[in-house]
């Protein structure tokens, strides 16, 4: 099977880009593909704990400790981005992780599609 | 190139799609995308169709948006998200997102 | 050993979004990417500019001024320190009625060596085809 690296920007529950990236992630995950997700600019506000679930808005927590859970999805977040909005290493779910811009990059040399999803 | 074109927009990004060129391009209406599927201003379809690509629209974006596959202009085919992983990997080498 | 090419291709406007200045950093990440492959194994990341995403390549932004932020030209002038290839469409500058007296062309007040180029559309295009993997920001 192969690997799928996506990067993104996109805002949590301000824009459905950001579930894109995720329903995106839980398809090529279901295929069998390995998924490499990569949250920078404001994307790294799905990097704080104690999201909530209300009926208007996404909420992507729960989808996201499953993909964890399936050993096939690596979710990792911009350090920098995250503490400039306040979120910090203990702020992080469980299951993430938090990198340099340098992390992606890398994550591309042995991804066989990559997908930027670069703003809003 | 085989090159995929997420197209997430309905009023932006069409300037950029105009001038890229692949040997083969699947344009794939996302997010307000499926706009282009769909709509029709002026009772002309949108100029975005004209592009030779292959066309396809997200159904769980379109059906969000109370557009049904009757709706959908013929050029354009209904994919879900597994059909996209399929088109992703077995039918084009480069995606981007606009 | 091998090389993958990121072909970063700037199309949004600055400051509104942070999608170039993202774009941006990034690609300037490319430079110590090797901590995490394999020796010989390199990411080399380009940078085009087309579109509304020509005006990032203005000279004379006052973001830190009025904001407190590094500039987009801040960056670009990076880019160029790090001798990364960057790509300005020549057609959209024309549109904007701009030439190279108007936008960032070298760094060299900062050791740079290395200049922009100004391209036609054409030469991205090139440019996107040969690449690995392209990130449109």
């Amino acid at each position: 099977m192969s690997k799928l690296t996506i990067g993104t920007f996109s805002s949590l529950v301000g824009s459905l880009s950001l579930d894109f990236a995720v329903k995106l992630s839980e398809a090529a995950v279901k295929k069998g593909h390995t998924v490499d997700f990569w949250m920078s600019g404001n994307a790294t506000m799905m990097a704080k704990k104690g999201q909530k679930a209300f009926k208007d808005y996404s909420f992507l927590a729960k989808t996201i400790q499953e993909l964890i859970a399936t050993g096939q999805f690596k979710i990792t977040a911009c350090e920098a981005c995250a503490e400039a909005r306040g979120y910090h290493k203990e702020d992080c779910p469980d299951g993430m992780i938090r990198k340099s811009m340098d992390w992606y990059l890398a994550s591309t040399f042995d991804a066989d599609r990559v997908l930027h999803i670069g703003g809003d | 190139m085989k090159l995929a074109v997420l197209m997430s927009d309905y009023r932006a990004g069409t300037d950029i799609l105009e001038r890229l060129s692949a040997e083969k391009l699947g344009i794939i209406l996302v997010g307000n995308g499926v706009y282009h599927a769909a709509v029709k201003e002026g009772g002309k379809t949108s100029s975005l169709l004209d592009k030779q690509a292959v066309f396809y629209a997200l159904t769980e974006d379109f059906e969000t948006r109370g557009i049904t596959s009757e709706n959908l202009d013929s050029r354009v085919k209904a994919v879900n998200y597994g059909d996209l992983v399929d088109l992703i990997f077995n039918d084009y080498e480069k995606i981007i997102w606009l | 050993m091998a090389t993958k090419k990121l072909a970063f291709v700037v199309r949004s406007l600055p400051y509104k979004t942070e999608a170039s200045r993202l774009a941006l950093t990034h690609a300037i990440a490319s430079q110590t990417v090797e901590i995490y492959l394999n020796d010989g194994d390199l990411v080399e990341a380009s940078i085009s500019y087309i579109g509304d995403g020509v005006l990032n390549c203005l000279k004379g932004q006052q973001g830190g001024k009025h904001y407190g932020i590094t500039t987009i030209e801040g960056h670009a002038k990076n880019t160029l320190l790090l001798d990364m290839r960057v790509l300005v469409c020549k057609e959209d500058l024309d549109k904007f009625g701009l030439t190279a007296d108007n936008i960032l062309m070298d760094a060299e007040d900062i050791g740079g060596e290395t200049n922009a180029n100004i391209v036609s559309y054409s030469e991205i295009q090139k440019e996107m085809e040969t690449a690995t993997h392209l990130l449109f920001c």
